[in-house]
């Protein structure tokens, strides 16, 4: 069995824990503005920048995933 | 999926697909270029089909924000009006939310411009690969026109159309990042203690045998990230866009028939109607954080206060 089969199970992989990650933090910013609607505004700035640097972890492994699949 | 030109023979239609959908999001072929141009330094600077995007996008920004911007001011105070309001209303939000709290108040005037640079070009050249102008083309000189493979507009119709979602031109853009972080740290600090900065002061000095390396390797990281983000999320939507449209041609080869092709539509097509959708507020959404990240790494180099 080649290595590129499991490829597609890595790709899985990323897309769980991208999906755990960015789950919780909406989870949170939901809850925490919830409690509090009046600093909606800082909680989402707040949320906002990790929320990125999460995606870009996730974009990045799905392009060497990607990568990998076609060299 | 009209506008991928050759048809490979004798392959079947599973083998097509995958070629179809790179074909539709890389760039031309360098040696079918749309201009012919000589060779210069050893470069072939011959016009391919992003090259074309990026200078279409120069212009779309030129007549949209510039032009109208020039005028605006040419006339002295005057109440906006029509496109100016539209274009005050980002320049405030980019200014505001975006630039002033990375940046800080003493800077923000100094690093708006280039910001604003950046998010009016990725936005014009996320959202032009929305604009299915192409395939328009290609479709009628299918079915219309039926030029010969080697005519303008048969060239014209190779490669994709969004320029962000070529990894060289949102690595030129990460590049200016990364000497606009250093032109940012050194006139706040001084050519040394920009360096010096790097690294937080007062640890015990084992630390800084991890940590120098680190911090040397996130110079590098962070504009590689942000080229691999804006690059992989405009082609990511495109194929995803691409796949679900193939499926009808998928599902027409697996079962010998065309009914099965045309009922796999009436799935397909709303779904990827849908993610459409989604496509634009992904182009929206990654203009805003290629200027919100560049914001935040330049106020980095400014504030340094870890």
């Amino acid at each position: 069995m080649e290595a590129t089969a499991f490829l597609p199970i890595g790709m899985g992989l990323i897309v769980i824990g991208a999906g755990i990650g960015i789950g919780k933090f909406a989870a949170a910013a939901a809850e925490s503005i919830a409690r509090q609607p009046e600093a909606a505004d800082k909680i989402t700035g707040a949320v906002n920048l990790p929320l990125f640097l999460l995606e870009g972890v996730a974009i990045l492994a799905e392009v060497f995933t990607f990568l990998m699949l076609i060299l | 999926m009209i506008s991928g030109g050759e048809q490979a023979h004798g392959s079947s239609v599973m083998d097509q697909v995958g070629d179809n959908i790179i074909h539709h999001v890389s760039n031309s072929d360098i040696h079918h270029p749309i201009v012919h141009l000589p060779h210069l330094f050893g470069i072939d600077m011959s016009v391919t089909k992003h090259v074309m995007m990026l200078w279409v996008v120069a212009v779309l920004v030129s007549v949209v924000v510039i032009i109208p911007i020039r005028r605006f001011l040419r006339k002295g105070s005057g109440v906006p009006t029509g496109m100016i309001n539209a274009i005050e209303s980002i320049v405030k939000f980019i200014r505001d939310s975006i630039v002033k709290p990375n940046v800080g108040s003493k800077w923000v005037m100094m690093w708006t411009p280039l910001l604003l640079t950046f998010f009016f070009f990725i936005l014009f050249a996320n959202a032009i690969g929305m604009i299915p102008i192409f395939d328009v083309l290609g479709l009628s000189d299918r079915f219309l026109f039926h030029t010969n493979p080697e005519s303008f507009l048969n060239r014209l119709l190779h490669g994709g159309v969004t320029a962000t979602g070529n990894f060289n031109v949102t690595a030129g853009l990460a590049t200016i990042t990364f000497f606009s972080i250093m032109v940012a740290g050194t006139l706040a600090h001084g050519f040394i203690n920009h360096w010096k900065n790097l690294a937080p002061k007062g640890l015990a000095w084992p630390v800084y045998i991890i940590l120098i390396p680190i911090e040397l390797m996130g110079l590098l990281v962070k504009p590689f990230a942000l080229t691999m983000r804006l690059a992989a999320n405009m082609t990511g939507g495109h194929i995803a866009l691409l796949a679900l449209l193939s499926l009808m041609a998928i599902f027409g080869e697996m079962f010998h028939s065309t009914a099965a092709g045309v009922g796999v539509a009436f799935i397909s097509v709303p779904m990827a109607a849908a993610i459409s959708g989604l496509e634009i507020i992904v182009v929206l959404v990654q203009a805003y954080v290629f200027t919100l990240l560049t914001s935040v790494f330049i106020g980095m180099a400014i504030n340094v206060d870890h």
